[in-house]
């Protein structure tokens, strides 16, 4: 009955790993050809995929595990999901209903250890609930702030019989969704924001999940404001726009922030204002007269940033609202317009091209180039992240792939191979450093398996790199514990499970490497031994305002 | 290029944690007492629903310093009645965060709101003459050589006196619910 009401929601892929508890749901998988299920080789890979899928194509990931460790494992990916608002539907196999509570073989409390990293979960321990349920869930997963739901049933439930009727109409009383836009509020904020003198805007992830780049842009360029995104807002607005203000942040750029700590007016869209973009609270865009906060999820009105304008909406909606209340913008508009270019021109983004290492840099620029404003792109988490998100060039929304509230190490080539799932016409890149690559190594067997043209760019330092950087810089330059000489050779690990690889030290050989992996038919490695000292900049230090960023030092 | 506009000084700067608008001095009390939060929910009867509540109060480094919690008139609908310490968020997080819960049907902050509430205590006590605590509108449940069982009902304060009266009594053993609270009618 599962997998009837998995088809009926439109799913065509599930990620999973079967166990004793969800066997009955495995028995009946080859009657269901539409159902197409990806073997992984560890949960959690299930789960990264999943959240790949959804963030590439909208549509819910799918995920299967079984009860006690399985369930567990998926722990990691759930939360992963959430801290984004990644839409996921996650059913787990749970002991039967007869069973629970007596700690029976691989029985683990799985709602309880994952209420706090899913937007909504429910056990199922009667089969009638099951058609409800299943509705329900893909409900909650996808609509207002998308997130992960988890369904456990019990086993008993998946063999049992019952007539498969989902309810005619959904009727969930405590889900309440936030459509409408207040009028009056949307105006204020488009008069605020044309009428300040230093205004500023800031998008994340929310714009691109309700799909309002074009309303953003519209905006911004009506309002004459510069527009910057989050981490993970990056492709809400063309960085190659003469608005834009790229990354903004604790690693944002220097004409960002400068920008946002002299702003009198900051409009935050679609974002939850967190520590990673305000740095030391206290002192965030000190010059702010007027905070106008727009998000779908009423809960991050002053969570960190008290706003005196708030919008409880969907991005796309509000900012339809806000367009034609744009009054022309402010006289002086010219003037911080040309600050800020002054600011670019000041604090460009900038790395040491020629000490005898290749630098990460190098390689991204490359690899962008090849992208051509249409391959998805998968970061991991750490220094590759950062400098897979600064030299970013892309004019399109959507293809630029991490995990920014979690910071999940592993993320990359799991996302990557869900990514190329949801949309196999584009091309896919997972940047990642060695460090985060070995936690999730093991589903290069599902690239390999399912010969998906995954192009995995290794950067590797030799160790923890942001770790590394951190202990240089605010630990008192003791490093410990971030030596990772001991790994796998990389080539020869590619060659074990299968797909080819090359291995690159000097500048001169990312061409021809970069050449070799784009004319081979599925997976590739490359594994780039960067700069060992290199290091992320723009960076603020611990515990300081975006004031205090340090730049790259001059060559 | 021309130089930055002159940056205009605006404290005090609404960045900090803050108070709802209307709300005056909203995190002065050394005792958190400025921090509390009334609140009547109505929830799912669910097995799960009040490991979600809790949890929730939990990670968000709330914390439950009475609940009650009972039927609604609604049959699948419990009424919970909480009171919580907001902690270092801002007050008002503790309603939007409940809100979220799907399992959370409503919820209404009563806080500062003209309301009866409600608290129930039993004890039982040494002492054989109680007409001082029955004056007060105790009620004899049970009586014994041993000692004598009384129920109180309040608000907070008189249940607070009531238990305070009580040490005089030889109190033996004392327990007490949270409030249930109510909105006054016009």
């Amino acid at each position: 009955m599962v997998l009837e009401a998995l088809e009926r929601e439109g799913v065509e892929l599930i990620f999973g790993y079967p166990g004793g508890a969800n066997l009955p749901i495995y028995q009946h998988l080859p009657d269901h050809p539409k159902l197409k299920h990806i073997l992984v080789r560890h949960e959690q890979g299930a789960a990264h995929m999943a959240d790949g899928y959804a963030r590439a194509c909208g549509k819910p990931g799918v995920v299967f595990a079984t009860s006690g460790p399985g369930a567990l494992n998926l722990v990691t990916g759930l939360a992963t999901a959430y801290m984004d608002s990644v839409p996921m539907i996650a059913i787990t196999g749970q002991v039967a209903s007869t069973q629970v509570g007596r700690d029976a073989f691989q029985e683990t409390d799985v709602i309880g250890a994952t209420s706090s990293v899913t937007k909504h979960s429910y056990l199922v321990t009667n089969i009638n609930q099951l058609p409800r349920v299943i509705h329900e869930a893909f409900h909650i997963a996808t609509t207002g702030r998308p997130g992960p739901v988890l369904i456990d049933i019990c086993k008993d439930v998946q063999q049992a019989d019952a007539p498969n009727v989902p309810p005619e109409r959904l009727e969930i009383p405590g889900y309440k969704l936030n459509g409408h836009v207040n009028l009056d509020h949307a105006k204020a904020a488009a008069i605020a924001l044309a009428e300040a003198e230093r205004p500023v805007v800031l998008a994340g992830h929310g714009v691109l999940l309700s799909h309002a780049e074009a309303e953003l842009r519209e905006f911004a360029e009506k309002a004459a404001a510069p527009v910057g995104t989050t981490l993970l807002g990056i492709g809400a607005f063309p960085v190659n726009h003469p608005l834009s203000l790229h990354m903004t942040g604790f690693m944002g750029t220097g004409w960002n922030l400068k920008a946002v700590q002299n702003a009198d007016v900051l409009m935050m869209v679609g974002m939850r204002v967190d520590d990673r973009v305000t740095a030391k609270l206290a002192g965030f865009a000190p010059n702010v007269k007027t905070f106008i906060h727009i998000d779908i999820d009423g809960s991050e009105m002053g969570k960190n940033v008290r706003p005196h304008i708030e919008l409880v909406a969907d991005a796309k909606l509000a900012l339809k609202a806000m367009i034609p209340h744009l009054p022309e913008p402010e006289k002086s508009r010219g003037t911080w317009l040309a600050q800020i270019d002054a600011w670019r021109e000041e604090h460009p983004l900038k790395y040491t091209h020629s000490n005898g290492h290749l630098q990460p840099q190098d390689v991204l620029i490359d690899m962008y180039k090849r992208c051509r404003n249409e391959a998805i792109v998968v970061a991991d988490v750490g220094q590759n992240q950062i400098w897979a998100a600064l030299w970013w060039n892309y004019d399109r929304p959507g293809l630029f792939l991490n995990s920014g509230g979690s910071g999940t190490m592993g993320f990359a080539l799991p996302a990557a191979i869900g990514a190329k799932f949801a949309r196999p016409e584009l091309d896919v890149w997972c940047v990642a450093g060695e460090g985060g690559f070995v936690m999730t190594a093991q589903e290069l067997s599902v690239a390999v398996e399912h010969q998906l043209d995954v192009k995995i760019v290794l950067l590797n330092n030799f160790s923890l790199g942001m770790v590394r950087q951190f202990q240089d810089d605010f630990y008192g330059g003791v490093r410990s514990q971030v030596d990772l000489t001991h790994m796998p050779d990389f080539v020869k690990l590619a060659e074990a499970y299968g797909l080819p690889a090359l291995r690159v030290d000097k500048f001169a050989d990312i061409g021809p490497a970069m050449d070799a992996a784009e004319r081979t038919k599925g997976p590739f490695l490359i594994d780039f031994r960067i700069d060992p000292e290199a290091n992320v900049y723009p960076i603020v230090p611990l515990g300081k305002t975006l004031n205090d960023f340090w730049e790259a030092p001059d060559q | 290029m021309s130089k930055p506009a002159a940056i205009p000084v605006v404290p005090p700067h609404p960045t900090a944690p803050a108070a709802p608008a209307g709300s005056s001095s909203p995190r002065s009390g050394e005792d958190g007492v400025d921090r509390l939060r009334v609140l009547s929910l109505v929830v799912e009867d669910g097995p799960g629903t009040l490991s979600k509540v809790s949890g929730l109060i939990r990670r968000r480094g709330f914390h439950v310093r009475a609940i009650s919690v009972g039927p609604s008139r609604e049959p699948g609908l419990f009424r919970m009645t909480l009171t919580v310490d907001s902690g270092h968020a801002e007050v008002d997080q503790v309603r939007k965060q409940l809100e979220r819960l799907v399992e959370v049907v409503e919820v209404e902050d009563l806080t500062g709101h003209d309301v009866h509430s409600r608290e129930l205590v039993v004890a039982r006590v040494a002492a054989a003459d109680l007409s001082d605590l029955i004056e007060r509108g105790a009620k004899v449940l049970h009586s014994s050589p041993t000692g004598t069982t009384v129920e109180f009902a309040g608000d907070g304060s008189e249940v607070g006196d009531f238990v305070e009266d009580l040490r005089r009594h030889g109190v033996q053993d004392v327990v007490r619910s949270g409030p249930v609270v109510m909105r006054r009618s016009a």
